[in-house]
């Protein structure tokens, strides 16, 4: 087991390294951030000044090399922007998105799953056909246009839910939280909602899929010919044995909606990552992009590495070095 | 087998009338059980036989209400102790199952969870009806596993399924259904997946529990033998119905019913070897197949053709090279790896058929592919008539069409989404044996060799039974006209009577082309029919090899021994 933890971790430098190369690459390729940053009636020789301020003069490679040099001191460079250091803008931002996402992702999860479940237990009835009709819309419905749906209704129609902007929040570790507060606890609804109908569809269909196949395998059949209950089988072995997919799915929705959470952090004027990172591209904030593109390859794999260590705990026939 | 007459007398454990369950398809119903009646004494072992589709699993699982969706109970009535289980419901049935009746299925593989331990796997059986701590529950979980003679139990509950060869896995499904003290156990071919070895020691146990505990079986099974060893009376099954029914010995000896007979015929154990097997429907035997004209230099009949030199195969999983540097360096051992053939060899002669014979996981298979071109040997050579069998250098290919193989599962041998005719012409027409125009009449002909209708070419597998896809895959192998085939285990997924087709097919056409064959096999009076000579194989190695006849009458390994005695034989009318 350690063995792999160490194989994995090589293999996450190297993905780290390609990644910040191809991201560096890529930004530089996206257009010069001078045009924005200066004003364009500027004279030639503060252009010049500040191009050389910020090293914008160098070859492509020197500049990557100094800014890898940088990194490894733990400087990612400052944002263009907001003229902060580039690692305290991201994390003071991260904890919205983080709070954001996995109230979405563990509330698609836990109402999910047991709804396929239920589902994929009885394929033929009313109440499972309901539920794949609304699988399907939830796949279907854009997200943008769902959430502001949530607004119109919720917010503005009936007024029992705030529209926007993250509400009251508590500090826990020296981190804002809004989950801990009603207010917070208010504003997440929403957008967590709106988020996580993509997700719950997703988990309600691998659900179904893997129940439906179990019900009939002789697993199944021996277990109730045991006489255990349906519930316990349902609670016992279908579910132990079709968490294997459910999981991988769960880590990387859990990453694509952390990375990419911009649409409903837009409508909501969530003040997480996603909006941040829109910003930074309208206004061609260099480090702010690069560093975050960064930050997204290294939490995939964060999670996928955690996603593989659960398959180990959940079967026992790809636990290794055990008699 | 004498205690059936009391039995008579006391009040039945368990009364099926008439019962009928069917399944509804999109072509009206499936009449899978069709008006069965029998009645079970306590402690009564009943054999319940039949081929696939005959309805005997259907049966079983009507008795304990496990019918899939959408196939239900039409009519009938199955009293327990004179209480009337259909109709009961949900709760009620399941308050019976697993306390009063228990069932056991064939694959201890499939029917135990891969991901919880054999611990907590008793502990829910426990708990489905009675309330037991944990502790209570590890402690029956122990004593369970010991009654099923698995040694260390302490340590073994905490086993998960894997760690568990497949006869220990179907001990602990044993166990599981003996929790309860049930009544009546239920067990649907339990020992098919096994090796006969482990069959007869399953077959052992089970007989001296079910004595010692007085627990009533219905045992189902196709295979005669097996039933004959254990069952007091024996019920025969066809097509939804119970066609003969009676004590094991009479209708096993002195068969009534002209299936139950033709079913015995159909025994190569029966039948003296070399024989063609005697088969109740008819199929026409096909014309003599199209021989090309073979390349004239092949040897004369019985003299070494194939032969196989100290062949080695090891299965190693390849290291990565973090791993391959630490192990340079010492930090790490070595890969581990599995020698599957160790050192065998072996001479086929032309025209010969050669019997390998071992448990799963001695390595026969391994050999086979080898004698086949398929696998790459890890050492030693393979020749075909003084040529190699592969190319020499880094990756070898067959570079002979003379070898052909049948292989065992005709369900997964052939490509599902090309038709017959594709499939047979496909190898003919990448070596130039045949031209596209020839084609049709070729493979027409091969499938008429085969006893198949040739205006089958166009059909695709999924529309063929069983021994219809082995004939198929027969005609793909012999189409490439090879000198020889080997066979691996073309017979084990097939019932007696396809069985009996199949081997009078090879039989024949052995004898038609001049074929050598290689026979691998776990069934050993199969083997005994159709092979000149046999090889034992165990653990990679051959422990002996002899003239079928000599070998079966005068066995001299103690491995040879243990399989032949383990063999279940029926018993024989006095003549």
């Amino acid at each position: 087991m350690f063995g792999f933890i160490v194989q994995r971790l090589w293999q996450a430098a190297i993905v780290v390294f390609a990644m910040s190369a191809l991201v560096f690459t890529g930004v530089y390729a996206v257009g010069n951030p001078i045009d924005v940053l200066i004003s364009p009636d500027a004279t030639q020789d503060i252009r010049a000044a500040v191009i050389a301020q910020y090293g914008l003069d160098q070859p492509l490679w020197r500049q990557y090399f100094a800014f890898v040099g940088r990194v490894f001191e733990g400087d990612f460079g400052r944002s263009l922007v907001y003229n902060m250091p580039v690692s305290e803008l991201i994390l003071s931002r991260l904890p919205a998105t983080l709070e954001l996402t996995l109230a979405a992702v563990i509330f698609a999860s836990l109402v999910g799953i047991p709804i396929g479940m239920y589902a994929g237990y009885k394929p033929y009835s009313p109440v499972s056909r309901a539920i794949m009709a609304i699988s399907i819309l939830g796949f279907s419905v854009p997200t943008f246009w769902f959430g502001l749906m949530l607004i119109m209704v919720f917010a503005v129609q009936f007024g029992i839910m705030p529209a926007g902007g993250r509400g009251e929040t508590v500090s826990l570790f020296g981190i804002e939280f809004s989950f801990l507060t009603i207010d917070g606890l208010q504003h997440l609804v929403l957008p967590a909602l709106n988020l996580a109908l993509f997700k719950f569809s997703l988990m309600i269909r691998l659900a179904r899929a893997g129940t439906r196949e179990l019900m009939l395998s002789d697993t199944v059949k021996f277990a109730r010919a045991a006489g255990l209950s349906e519930f316990t089988v349902l609670s016992r072995h279908v579910l132990r044995l079709i968490s294997i997919p459910l999981v991988t799915v769960f880590g990387l929705e859990l990453g694509s909606t952390l990375a990419f959470a911009v649409v409903t952090e837009t409508i909501f004027s969530w003040p997480g990552l996603g909006k941040l990172i829109i910003d930074s591209i309208t206004s061609l904030d260099r480090p702010v992009m690069v560093a975050y593109l960064m930050l997204v390859a290294l939490l995939f794999i964060v999670i996928n590495l955690v996603v593989d260590l659960t398959y180990a705990l959940l079967d026992p026939r790809l636990r290794k070095g055990r008699a | 087998m004498t205690d059936t007459q009391p039995h008579a007398t006391t009040a039945p454990l368990l009364d099926v009338t008439n019962l009928a369950t069917w399944f509804p398809t999109g072509r009206g119903e499936i009449k899978a059980v069709d008006g069965v009646s029998f009645s079970l004494a306590p402690g009564e072992v009943l054999g319940l036989v039949g081929e696939s589709g005959s309805g005997k699993s259907i049966t079983g699982f009507s008795i304990i209400g496990l019918i899939d969706e959408p196939g239900r109970i039409v009519e009938g009535s199955v009293k327990l102790e004179g209480r009337e289980l259909i109709g009961l419901p949900a709760h009620e049935l399941r308050a019976i199952r697993g306390k009063t009746i228990s069932m056991v299925f064939q694959d201890p593989m499939m029917t135990l969870n891969p991901v919880l331990s054999i611990g907590t796997q008793i502990r829910l059986a426990l708990e489905a009806h009675e309330s037991i701590t944990a502790a209570q529950a590890r402690e029956r979980a122990i004593k369970a596993l010991a009654q099923v003679r698995i040694s260390d139990p302490e340590r073994k509950v905490d086993f998960f399924p894997h760690q568990f060869s497949g006869g220990m896995r179907q001990r602990v499904a044993i166990a599981i259904a003996l929790l309860h003290r049930p009544k009546l156990i239920i067990c649907d071919e339990p020992t098919t997946a096994l090796d006969v070895s482990i069959q007869a020691e399953i077959l052992a146990e089970m007989k001296e529990l079910v004595a010692e505990l007085g627990t009533a079986l219905i045992w189902i099974s196709h295979d005669l033998a097996i039933v004959s060893s254990i069952a007091d009376r024996v019920a025969v099954m066809k097509t939804g119905r119970i066609v003969e029914i009676g004590p094991a010995l009479g209708v096993l000896t002195r068969p009534q019913h002209d299936y139950t007979r033709a079913l015995l015929d159909a025994l190569p154990s029966r039948a003296k070897p070399g024989q063609l097997l005697l088969r109740a429907s008819g199929i026409a035997d096909a014309a003599p197949p199209p021989r090309k004209a073979a390349t004239a230099n092949l040897p004369p009949l019985g003299s070494p053709y194939l032969v196989i030199d100290e062949a080695v195969k090891r299965f190693e999983k390849p290291a990565g090279i973090m791993r391959r540097l630490a192990i340079k360096s010492g930090i790490a051992q070595p890969v581990t790896s599995v020698q599957a053939v160790d050192g065998v060899s072996l001479v086929l002669k032309r025209g010969e058929v050669l019997g390998l014979v071992g448990e799963s996981g001695s390595g026969k298979s391994t050999l086979g592919r080898m004698a086949a071109g398929i696998t790459v040997p890890s050492a030693g050579t393979v020749r075909l008539n003084g040529q190699p069998v592969m190319s020499a250098g880094r990756s070898p290919t067959k570079i002979t069409t003379r070898v052909q193989t049948i292989f065992q599962d005709p369900f997964a041998s052939l490509n599902g989404r090309m038709r017959i005719g594709d499939i047979v012409a496909e190898g003919p027409l990448a070596h130039r044996l045949v031209t596209r125009s020839e084609a049709r009449g070729y493979v027409a002909d091969w499938l008429a060799a085969v006893g198949l209708d040739p205006a089958f070419a166009n059909r695709f597998p999924h529309q063929f039974s069983g021994g219809q896809r082995q004939r198929i895959a027969i005609a793909r192998a012999l189409a490439m006209q090879p000198d020889v085939v080997v066979c691996d285990e073309p017979v084990a997924s097939l019932d007696v009577s396809i069985q009996a087709q199949i081997i009078n097919l090879l039989i024949r056409l052995r004898s038609e082309l001049d074929l050598s064959l290689i026979f691998i096999s776990h069934d050993l009076s199969v083997v005994r029919h159709l092979c000149d000579r046999v090889a034992i194989m165990y653990r990679g190695r051959i422990v002996e090899e002899g003239e079928a006849g000599a070998l079966y009458a005068d066995p001299q390994h103690d491995y040879t021994k243990r399989l032949l005695a383990a063999v279940p034989v029926l018993p024989m009318a006095a003549e």
